[in-house]
């Protein structure tokens, strides 16, 4: 019965490690977000200030307003083109053949190159004149012959996008794979048998049964979209003008160049707010499932 | 009715050859980064923006990444260093804590689990600030300590989930014959679970060493010249005389081979890291 203390025991050093790099610096950027700090001016923390650094934030900021609009234009479409591109390819991928195989076999690989370095190849790829997918962009599409990509607001957040799907699509295509594989094959052949075209089979059989996955694809990819940040660092440089500053990119940028922790820490408890929410809402959907406790 | 059966057949056709198609496409748009990026390694500068495939190779690259003042080599251990140490102490730390909430109950287990869990949902610039703020009061900013300290945020919850999902699929018989033959409970996880879920910790470990090995805002924030990790260390060739891209080509195939390995050796499991068992 020494199992009753043990149990804790075992946990403890986990416990410990996640209650000293995370609960503690989140307290501490929590406090420090309602003080006036400015490394600046002081080494030490200022006076409490209430909540005026959210009230600005949200209200008088037009630098936060921006990146605000800059995160969720890039979730918008990161997530939209990942979900999509992930599903297609899964449901091509499913059929045996040697393409499939070889297609199957190299998906692993974009998600095992550092973010910052997939930043930097696509800024390299997308020079002015001499990138290669500048170059390509331009034979395929003539009238962007001599585009500067990463010159253009638009374009350099779609770019940017490109370049985090191009890490993420395949991951997400295997797990979409995983949950295809995972699907009970009879009701797809009943439905066939009935005489439904294969696009009704998709529709009305395979891509319900599929929607939890999915669900689980579209949250993971939405935090991590919220999250994003080493690209724009290699990629755009938040770029051109501020037109790629995500709200991390923000919170470096406050904390890093303008030293100002107070405020940098009520924008990055902003950010914290909206995902701890995601968390809450993707840990009820997947620890719902039956055996999944 | 062969009309509407040789049109069918068609359609076919044209489906099959769209879906080669498309999966051409794709394979291209997996592939083309990074073998531009390994030929790039190989060019020399006057080759860099030359669209052809026809160059002489080139190994000077290399050579001078590993040279001063670049000193490529220093960096790769220091990711060596961060990546290994946060793994050993992350992993053991993990199969307790996961062994304990596989086996056990216990109040507040739910709560508890789903804390540990949350964690890996938290942005690590909200992480990075305070403990800013503290190595440099510390004087431990730049060192391989503090990355090891700050990595152990992002990995364990990860691992923690990982290694739960391997321990619930293994069944209790043999641990409980061990139990009632009087061993302790602790020698029953090292000699018993250990080693049945081996393969499970081999995954987890080789999982969080690639996340810990491409870990990047930590790295910028917190080291400066000696801690230097790889991912940090490529924007160095970005200097004031422009990019020097076959040099960032050379460092990044250094940080990326490793990585596809380790990540092919895991690949079966590689989707339970994120999903953790969400999804199989």
């Amino acid at each position: 019965m020494r199992d009753r203390w043990l149990k804790y025991m075992l946990i403890l050093p986990a416990a410990l490690i996640v209650l000293g790099t995370t609960i503690w610096p989140l307290a501490v950027s929590l406090t420090t977000s309602f003080r006036d700090w400015r490394l600046t001016r002081s080494l030490t923390p200022g006076p409490f200030i209430g909540p005026e650094h959210y009230v600005i934030a949200l209200t008088d900021d037009p630098d936060f307003a921006n990146a605000a609009m800059v995160t969720g234009l890039f979730v918008l479409f990161d997530v939209t083109l990942t979900v999509v591109s992930a599903l297609g390819l899964a449901l091509l991928l499913r059929r045996a053949g040697v393409l499939q195989s070889v297609t199957r076999a190299v998906l692993i690989l974009p998600f095992a190159v550092s973010p910052a370095l997939v930043g930097i190849s696509f800024r390299f790829m997308f020079n002015a004149e001499t990138g290669v997918f500048t170059w390509l962009a331009g034979v395929l599409l003539p009238p962007l012959k001599g585009f500067v990509w990463l010159a253009d607001p638009w374009a350099a957040l779609l770019v940017l996008v490109f370049s985090d799907a191009w890490r993420w699509v395949p991951y997400m295509t295997l797990v979409v794979l995983g949950g295809l594989a995972a699907l009970p094959k009879e009701p797809e052949e009943a439905a066939r048998i009935d005489g439904a075209t294969e696009w009704q089979v998709l529709r009305d059989v395979t891509i319900p049964a599929l929607l939890p996955v999915l669900a689980v694809v579209a949250i993971l990819k939405t935090v991590f979209a919220l999250k994003m940040f080493d690209q724009v660092v290699t990629l755009t440089g938040g770029g051109p003008g501020t037109s790629t500053v995500t709200l991390a990119y923000l919170v470096y940028s406050i904390a890093f160049r303008w030293y100002d922790m107070g405020y940098a820490s009520a924008v990055a408890w902003i950010l914290t707010a909206l995902l701890v929410f995601l968390a809450v809402w993707y840990m009820k959907l997947i620890l719902r499932k039956p055996g999944q406790t | 009715m062969s009309d509407r059966a040789a049109a069918a057949r068609r359609r076919r056709l044209v489906w099959k050859g769209l879906e080669a198609a498309i999966l051409l496409g794709m394979l291209f748009l997996i592939l083309f980064p990074i073998l531009w990026m390994a030929l790039t390694a190989f060019k020399r500068p006057v080759d860099l923006f030359d669209l052809t495939i026809l160059f002489t190779p080139t190994l000077d690259n290399f050579r001078t990444i590993f040279g001063a003042p670049w000193n490529i080599g220093r960096t790769l251990l220091n990711s060596t260093i961060v990546a290994g140490l946060t793994v050993l102490i992350s992993v053991p730390a993990s199969t307790l804590a996961a062994y304990a909430f596989s086996r056990f109950e216990m109040p507040f287990k739910g709560a508890l689990f789903f804390t540990i869990l949350a964690t890996q949902f938290i942005p690590a610039v909200v992480v990075v600030l305070p403990f800013y703020l503290l190595f440099r009061d510390l004087g431990l900013l730049d060192t391989h300590l503090a990355l090891v300290v700050v990595n152990l945020a992002i990995v364990t919850p990860f691992a923690t989930w990982m290694l739960k999902g391997f321990l619930d699929a293994v069944p209790t018989e043999s641990e409980e014959a061990a139990l009632v033959d009087g061993a302790t409970r602790l020698r029953v996880i090292l000699d018993v679970v250990v080693p049945m879920i081996w393969p499970g910790v081999v995954v987890t470990a080789v999982f969080c060493f690639i996340l810990t090995w491409n870990e990047f805002l930590f790295a910028l924030i917190l080291t400066r010249d000696d801690a230097v990790t790889l991912p940090v260390g490529i924007t160095r060739f970005r200097t004031e005389r422009g990019d020097l891209w076959e040099l960032i080509a050379a460092a990044g195939i250094l940080i990326s081979i490793p990585m596809f390995l380790l990540a092919s050796v895991i690949q079966r499991h590689f989707v339970r890291g994120m999903t953790g068992g969400a999804v199989k």
